[in-house]
C-alpha cells in the first residue's frame, strides 16, 4: 500500500493536449474515483499512472518513489480493464497466478495466494475453467482476483463495471467496496457514471477536458460544487441553472422570475454581475404560497415524481419524493430552500462564495 | 420451413456445380492410375476397369528413385516451412504491433510478385556461392513464397489480439519477450497452425523452382513427376499413379486441417485491405 501523488501531469497525443496539468494527492488506503464525461482523459490519466502511456510532463509518485518514467512492470500496481483482459488460453487459477509465476514464486506460495484470493471472491469452484467458460460477473471477479493476488501498492480500475447489466453492476459495486474495506489497498477507480462515483468513493476527482474541476468527498461535491461544471455533472437529475442578476436583494431571472437568495450573500457586491442560480430538483417542494408555475411534464416512478414546470417562461425541473397528485397543464406552487441554493458567476463559471 | 429446405437444396446444387469438376478430375486420375494401357485408349472410354492395374503404383516406385525424391521434397518443404515460421511469426508480430503499414505493403508486394522473377538473380547467386547441386537453393527460394505467406497470416492474427492482454501482462511484470512468448504467441496458435499448413501446401506443390534449380539428385516430387512425361512414350497409368502419390500427403493434411485452413484464409481475406 502506498500514497499516490500526481504533480502537474500532462499528456499530449501529437498536437492534441489530452491531460493539461493535473494535480492529485491520494492518501494511503484511499478509494479515489476519477469521474468525468466521455473523452475527458480519465483512461489516459489512469494509463499514465499505470505506465502504459508515457507522460509528456509532470511527475507521478507512488509512495516515496517517483515512477513517471518507470516501465509498467516496475511500478508494482495492478489494473483491472474494462474488458477484463483475461488471458484466454489460461485457466482461472493460471490467470490469477500469472504475476507470481513471473516473479518465480514457489508452487506452494502461488497456490496459497490464489486460493486465498479465490475464497475472498467466491471463485473456489471455477479455478480450472477457462475465461470463455465464465459469465460476465465471474470474469469481472477473476480480473479482480488477478489484481489481489499481486498484493500491489495500488489498484487501478478502468470502468470495470460498464460491461455488466444494471443489477449485476449494483452488486459488484458493493463487492468492490467490501473488498477495499477488507484489504485496504489504495485504489484509483475510473468511471463516467456519477452514481458509481458517489456511492463508492472516499474522494472524487472530477475531470473535464484534461483538467481537474474539483476534488472532494461525494457530499462536498454535492453540497458545495466549485463551479458550474461540477454542479451540472454531479447529481441526477441534473441541477436547474437559471441565468439572471441580483436586483433589490432578490435574484431576477432573465424572464423576470424572482427567486430567493441564500442568506449572507453580499448582494451589493454582485449588483449588475451576470450570475447563474442553481437549485437541485430534489430541493424543491410543493408550497401553497410559493412560486407559481404550470406543469409541462410529469413522470412518476412510484417512489418519486419528476416534473417540469414553466414559471414565467423559465423551465424548472422538480423531483418530489412524496407522492403528490399533479396533472399536465395544472398550476402548481413551489418553494425553494434558500440555504440549498448555489450561485455561480456566469463569466467564470465559479461558485460565488457564501 | 419450406424456405429453409429450398435454401438448402440451392446451396447443395451450387456446391455440386462448383466442386464437381474438381471431383471429376480427381476420379478420372484415380481411374487412369488403375487402368492398363489398353483400357486407356479404349473407346468408348472405360471408367472402372475390369482388372485393377496395381502394377502402375509398383512401377512408380520401381522405376524411379521415388523415395529419394520424396525425401528431397520432405527436406525442402520442411526446412522452408520451419524457417518461414521462425522468421515470419516474430516479423508478423512486429509489423502488427508497430502498426508498420509500409512494411505490410512490402510483404504484400512480395506475395504478389511471381517467384520466377527472383529466380535468375538467385540462380546466379547460388552458382557463385557454389550451392548448386545441394538442396539449399531450393530451400532458400521456397522461402520467397513461404515467408511472406506466414508474415501475412500472422500479421492478421496479431492485429486481432486485443492489446489490453499484452498490457495486462506487462503490468503483471512480464518483459516484452515474455509478453510475446507467454501471451501473444499462445493466443495466435491457430494462426501458426494455419500458416504452417498453408506454407507446407504451397512449398510442397511448388514446381517451377525445382525445374530450374534441381538436378537429377535434388529433384522434388512434382519435378520428378514432370520428368516422367519426357520419356519417348507417355504411359498415362504410372504417371497418374505418381501424381496421386505426390498429392496424397497434402490431401491428407488438408482433410485433417480443413477447419483451420478456412479460418486462416478468411482471416487473411478480411485483413487484406
Ligand atoms: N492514442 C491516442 N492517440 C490520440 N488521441 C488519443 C489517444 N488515446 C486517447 N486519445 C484522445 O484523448 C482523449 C481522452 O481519451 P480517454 O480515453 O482518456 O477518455 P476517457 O475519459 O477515458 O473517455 P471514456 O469515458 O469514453 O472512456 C480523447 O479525446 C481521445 O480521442
Ligand atoms: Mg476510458
Amino acid at each position: 500500500m502506498a500514497s499516490v501523488r500526481i504533480v502537474n501531469a500532462k499528456k499530449n497525443f501529437g498536437a492534441v493536449k489530452v491531460i493539461r496539468g493535473v494535480d492529485i494527492d491520494i492518501a494511503d488506503g484511499e478509494f479515489v474515483v476519477l469521474v468525468g464525461p466521455s473523452g475527458c482523459g480519465k483512461s489516459t490519466l489512469l494509463r499514465m499512472i499505470a505506465g502504459l502511456e508515457e507522460v509528456s510532463g509532470g511527475e507521478i509518485y507512488i509512495g516515496q518513489r517517483e515512477v513517471s518514467h518507470l516501465r509498467a512492470r516496475d511500478r508494482d500496481i495492478a489494473m483491472v480493464f474494462q474488458n477484463y483482459a483475461l488471458y484466454p488460453h489460461m485457466t482461472v487459477s493460471d490467470n490469477m497466478g500469472f504475476a507470481l509465476k513471473l516473479k518465480k514464486a514457489g508452487e506452494q506460495e502461488m497456490n496459497d495466494k490464489v486460493a486465498r484470493a479465490a475464497s475472498i471472491l467466491g471463485l473456489e469452484n471455477l479455478l480450472e475453467r477457462l475465461p470463455r467458460q465464465l459469465s460476465g460477473g465471474q470474469r469481472q471477479r477473476v480480473a479482480m482476483g488477478r489484481a489481489i493476488v499481486r498484493d500491489p501498492q495500488v489498484f487501478l480500475f478502468d470502468e470495470p463495471l460498464s460491461n455488466l447489466d444494471a443489477k449485476l453492476r449494483v452488486q459488484m459495486r458493493g463487492e468492490i467496496r467490501a473488498l477495499h474495506r477488507r484489504i485496504g489497498t489504495t485504489t484509483i477507480y475510473v468511471t463516467h457514471d456519477q452514481v458509481e462515483a458517489m456511492t463508492m468513493a472516499d474522494k472524487i476527482v472530477v475531470l473535464h477536458d484534461g483538467l481537474v474541476e474539483q476534488i472532494g468527498t461525494p457530499l462536498e461535491l454535492y453540497d458545495r460544487p466549485d463551479n458550474l461544471f461540477v454542479a451540472g455533472f454531479i447529481g441526477s437529475p441534473a441541477m436547474n441553472f437559471i441565468d439572471g442578476r441580483i436586483e433589490n436583494g432578490e435574484f431576477k431571472a432573465i424572464g423576470g422570475l424572482a427567486l430567493p437568495l441564500p442568506e449572507g450573500l453580499p448582494a451589493g457586491k454582485f449588483a449588475g454581475v451576470e450570475l447563474v442560480y442553481g437549485i437541485r430538483p430534489e430541493h424543491i417542494r410543493a408550497k401553497a404560497d410559493g412560486i407559481q408555475g404550470t406543469v409541462d411534464l410529469v413522470e412518476g416512478t412510484g417512489s418519486e415524481v419528476y416534473a417540469k414546470l414553466d414559471c414565467q417562461g423559465q423551465a424548472i425541473y422538480c423531483l418530489f419524493r412524496e407522492r403528490i397528485q399533479i396533472e399536465y397543464q395544472q398550476s402548481l406552487c413551489i418553494g425553494l430552500d434558500p440555504s440549498l441554493v448555489h450561485i455561480f458567476d456566469k463569466a467564470t463559471g465559479k461558485r460565488v462564495v457564501v | 420451413m419450406t424456405h429453409k429446405i429450398l435454401g438448402r437444396i440451392g446451396f447443395l446444387f451450387a456446391a455440386l456445380v462448383f466442386v464437381s469438376p474438381v471431383v471429376l478430375f480427381f476420379l478420372w486420375m484415380l481411374s487412369l492410375s488403375l487402368k492398363f494401357e489398353i483400357d486407356n485408349a479404349a473407346y468408348p472410354p472405360v471408367f472402372i476397369p475390369e482388372h485393377f492395374a496395381w502394377s502402375n503404383y509398383v512401377k512408380v516406385f520401381a522405376e524411379n528413385n521415388f523415395f529419394r525424391y520424396f525425401w528431397n521434397s520432405l527436406l525442402v518443404t520442411g526446412t522452408a516451412t520451419l524457417l518461414a515460421l521462425v522468421i515470419g511469426v516474430p516479423a508478423g508480430y512486429g509489423i502488427a504491433r508497430l502498426k508498420a503499414q509500409k512494411s505490410a505493403i512490402v510483404i504484400m508486394i512480395a506475395r504478389m510478385t511471381p517467384g520466377l522473377s527472383f529466380l535468375i538473380p538467385m540462380f546466379l547467386l547460388f552458382q557463385w556461392m557454389n550451392l548448386i547441386g545441394t538442396l539449399w537453393p531450393q530451400i532458400i527460394i521456397h522461402l520467397v513464397v513461404t515467408v511472406p505467406l506466414v508474415v501475412w497470416i500472422m500479421m492478421g492474427y496479431f492485429e486481432t489480439t486485443p492489446i489490453e492482454l499484452e498490457e495486462a501482462a506487462s503490468i503483471d511484470g512480464a518483459t516484452s519477450w515474455q509478453v510475446f512468448r507467454m501471451v501473444a504467441l499462445p493466443i495466435a496458435k491457430p494462426g501458426i497452425v494455419v500458416s504452417f499448413i498453408l506454407s507446407i501446401i504451397f512449398s510442397w506443390n511448388n514446381f517451377v523452382f525445382g525445374v530450374v534449380l534441381a538436378n537429377r539428385e535434388t529433384r522434388t516430387l512434382p519435378v520428378a513427376v514432370y520428368n516422367m512425361l519426357s520419356f519417348e512414350q507417355v504411359s498415362w497409368g504410372p504417371l497418374a499413379a505418381a501424381a496421386l502419390i505426390v498429392t496424397l500427403p497434402v490431401l491428407i493434411l488438408t482433410m485433417f486441417a480443413q477447419k483451420e485452413i478456412v479460418a486462416g484464409l478468411t482471416a487473411g481475406a478480411v485483413k487484406g485491405g
